[in-house]
């Protein structure tokens, strides 16, 4: 792996099985062979690309186009079919808030669990609860059991302690809607404040003017390829484009069969 | 080696869970505590009614014969069947976040531990009240084979929490044979009492060593011999290494099955 690179993608392919009719028990993997028949689909066909570490990086694309799966590959939740992928320093994601709260114990509590979760140390721990607390602007309920607490409020706290993790890469899916208009300012502050130490940053978002306003650089994948791979304005530009014809045709598609169909009933 | 300083990263994820664990347990209910020292005596008051009344096995306090047997069985049976649950019962977490997934089963595993050493305090009691004296060397013996039994049941709990992933009807099975698996262990009676072209057999069962080397500190009063500890040290890492080879299989594709 090179100095300067936080993460590595190395020809990465993904497949998952789609199974019409999965048999999870012992009894039918042995009683009904034909359960066990699968397709294959192929989510990421052979995807390669560095991210240098404190850069910032939003991944885009149509629906199905593998960019939860690149995330998830990066996370390290799941692993590639083929290929290979490094990462250098600690990982946090913001794709699941709040894993692993217990709703009888106190927020106090669910931090240090939480934070446990990411890999933190009880004296790292301890160091950063206060400005985790603080973040969640949850001051006087926080020795409250979570179960008492708003969803809005449960997030907040989930969200502060993902981001005070202190990673070195951040990886986020479709965020920044957590809590009120003014929490989510705070969370685009606080976001744009980790980018500025130096944390690497991997976004994935529909919303592509929050992409420009953080990313330099955007990678927009397709159909499990990469697409283009350059500075966001103009990778998005070109995506921008792209969908916009794509939508025409649709459009046009849509009224050709409208057409066809009024010349039917003539 | 990467794993192991990996786990020691996620130490206090390990603690954490393992107080939730019991925090939960004793905290849920008032008796929680209380339950968890009764269940070992009520299954002792069964076994003690069938096999020194009716079942007359003829050996002498058999109560303590049983006691200190049944006590550490019970944390290693309920690893076994328990061990079903460990990530099934986590999926929001397996599924969502990156942690080294031994996490779990290790944290599972410590937290049956810390209960069986709670229940350890009635043994001591029992013990104290039937008069048996114990050699002081004996007792040194006692947490070496509590450590074994740990590393033995751990091996266990990770093949079993991989494998229900796959097969959810590990409970099922896993229920028949952990009572199969007691009678095939020396647990209600003696070793003497198996007939002898079976012995060997028995000390291929990883338990066998383990519960013979209990009695022999706490119901002989005497330390176990070398012979049965290498026994127990032996399998005890065998399954260990053949539950982590499997679990590191078999943990790739938990994010999928799940």
């Amino acid at each position: 792996m090179r100095q300067d690179n936080a993460i590595e993608v190395r020809n990465v392919e993904k497949k998952f099985k789609i199974y019409p009719d999965k048999g999870k028990l012992l009894k039918e993997k042995v009683l009904f062979r034909s359960r066990n028949r699968y397709e294959e689909r192929r989510v990421l066909k052979g995807i390669s690309f560095d991210v240098k570490r404190g850069e910032t990086v939003g991944l885009i694309g149509q629906n199905g186009c593998g960019k939860s799966t690149t995330l998830k590959l990066l996370t390290r939740i799941m692993y590639p079919d083929s290929g290979s992928i490094e990462a250098r320093g600690r990982i946090s994601s913001l794709l699941e808030l709040g894993a692993g709260f217990h709703p009888d114990m106190t927020g106090r509590e669910n931090i240090y669990i939480n934070a446990s979760i990411f890999g933190l140390g009880r004296k790292e721990i301890d160091r950063r609860l206060h400005e985790m607390i603080r973040f969640s602007e949850l001051e006087e309920h926080i020795d409250n059991p979570v179960r008492t607490y708003s969803s809005g409020m449960y997030m907040r706290l989930a969200f502060s302690v993902a981001i005070n993790v202190d990673a070195d890469i951040l990886l986020i899916d479709e965020i920044l809607a957590v809590g009120d208009v003014n929490f989510q300012a705070k969370c685009f502050q606080k976001l744009m404040e980790i980018k500025k130490q130096g944390t690497t940053i991997v976004i994935v978002s529909h919303s592509l003017a929050q992409i420009e306003q953080i990313c330099e650089r955007s990678i927009w994948l397709q159909d499990g390829l990469i697409r283009m791979d350059g500075p966001a304005k103009q990778v998005d530009e070109e995506y921008l484009r792209y969908m916009d014809i794509l939508r025409q045709e649709r459009e046009k598609a849509e009224k050709g069969m409208l057409q066809t169909e009024v010349g039917e009933r003539q | 080696m990467k794993l192991i300083r990996e786990l020691w990263n996620y130490r206090e994820m390990i603690v954490s869970l393992v107080q939730r664990d019991l925090k939960s347990r004793y905290k849920g209910s008032v008796l929680g505590f209380l339950w968890m020292l009764l269940n070992p005596l009520l299954q002792l008051c069964v076994y003690t009614i069938v096999f020194s009344t009716i079942l007359r096995t003829g050996i002498e306090k058999f109560y303590l014969f049983l006691f200190v047997a049944l006590v550490p069985w019970i944390f290693f049976s309920t690893c076994l069947s328990g061990g079903t649950t460990v990530i099934l019962g986590q999926q929001d977490m397996v599924k969502k976040i990156y942690f080294p997934r031994e996490v779990l089963p290790i944290a599972y595993t410590t937290s049956q531990f810390v209960n069986m050493l709670l229940s350890f305090i009635v043994i001591f009691v029992v013990v104290f009240f039937s008069g048996i004296t114990i050699e002081l060397t004996a007792l040194l013996y006692l947490p070496v084979i509590m450590l074994i039994e740990y590393v033995l049941s751990l091996g266990i709990t990770l093949l079993v929490s991989g494998l229900t992933v796959y097969l959810r009807d590990m409970q099922q099975i896993l229920s028949i044979l952990s009572m199969a698996w007691m009678y095939m262990t020396p647990v209600v009676y003696s070793v003497e009492m198996i007939p002898k072209e079976y012995v060997r057999f028995f000390y291929l069962n990883p338990m066998t060593p383990v519960i013979i080397a209990y009695r022999d500190i706490l119901y002989y009063g005497r330390a176990p011999k070398m012979g049965t500890l290498a026994n127990a040290v032996i399998l005890g890492i065998a399954i260990l290494i053949i539950g982590e080879i499997t679990f590191s299989r078999l943990q790739r594709g938990f994010a999928e099955e799940l």
